[in-house]
């Protein structure tokens, strides 16, 4: 990457973030930044972290293994290195989901929903128009689409993982109730 | 072990699991994992729903030998 490309993805990540700090503000009920959880969610929310970083740590060793055995990918290495930030995401998402933690108390579900489908049609952009114009890989090498590949995977994991919990969950509590 | 004294304290009440998980400011799944014995709460959550059911702890969480 020379300079220009990133300054431009360094510009990108800081107004990504200020929109993203936003969104939560509008998402949460209380108009606050921070999501609240309750005890229980705390737990479950500290054991997802502990699974992801050791999904982390695992992915950044086998990383080390691909660079020594100069083993070629078909992924720039910047790319590979968010992929394993996208993947200690997804562990936590879905950990903390599955064990239900999937809203915050002082989230508002529809807006989230919401959320989800505009990150995932803004993700779809970088990805559709390259494809369409055969631009997709430079040198056999896909480049920063893979950004938008990788935050599209996890955005589906959670999504799909939220409506198979949601289903088993409204199960057990008809059962319950 | 499920915690039948904590269901049977709230139906009297006519609260679902999502009014008493409100009340006491825990999610509704919290709820639930207590009803079913699968997160033991701890003692300032207890005392938060004995306070909402007009229990003691002795009523909702001490397990008759």
């Amino acid at each position: 990457m020379n300079t220009a490309m990133i300054i431009g993805v360094a510009s990108g990540l800081i107004v990504g973030l200020i929109i993203a700090g936003i969104l939560l503000i509008v998402a949460n009920t209380d108009k606050k930044l921070k999501t609240e959880y309750d005890e229980r969610q705390k737990a479950v929310k500290h054991k997802g972290y502990m699974y992801a970083f050791y999904t982390v740590l695992v992915y950044q060793v086998l990383m080390v293994f691909v660079h020594l055995g100069k083993v070629e990918m078909p992924v720039e290495d910047f790319a590979l290195d968010f992929t394993g930030v996208i993947i200690g995401c997804i562990v936590l998402c879905v950990y903390c989901i599955w064990k239900g933690v999937y809203w915050g108390l002082n989230n508002d579900p529809k807006r989230y929903y919401v959320i989800f489908a505009v990150v995932i049609v803004l993700n779809c952009f970088p990805i559709i128009g390259p494809a369409i114009h055969g631009t997709l890989t430079e040198n056999g090498k896909i480049g920063l689409p893979m950004l938008n590949i990788m935050v599209l995977i996890m955005m589906l994991s959670v999504l799909i993982t939220l409506v198979v919990r949601n289903i088993v969950d409204r199960n057990s509590t008809e059962e319950e109730e | 072990m499920k915690n039948l004294k904590l269901k049977s304290a709230r139906a009297a009440l006519d609260l679902s699991q999502e009014e008493l998980a409100k009340k006491c400011g825990v999610s509704r799944q919290t709820m639930s994992a207590i009803e079913k014995g699968d997160y033991n709460p701890t003692i300032n959550l207890c005392i938060s729903i004995c306070k909402v059911l007009g229990k003691t702890l002795d009523d909702l969480f001490w397990e008759e030998e």
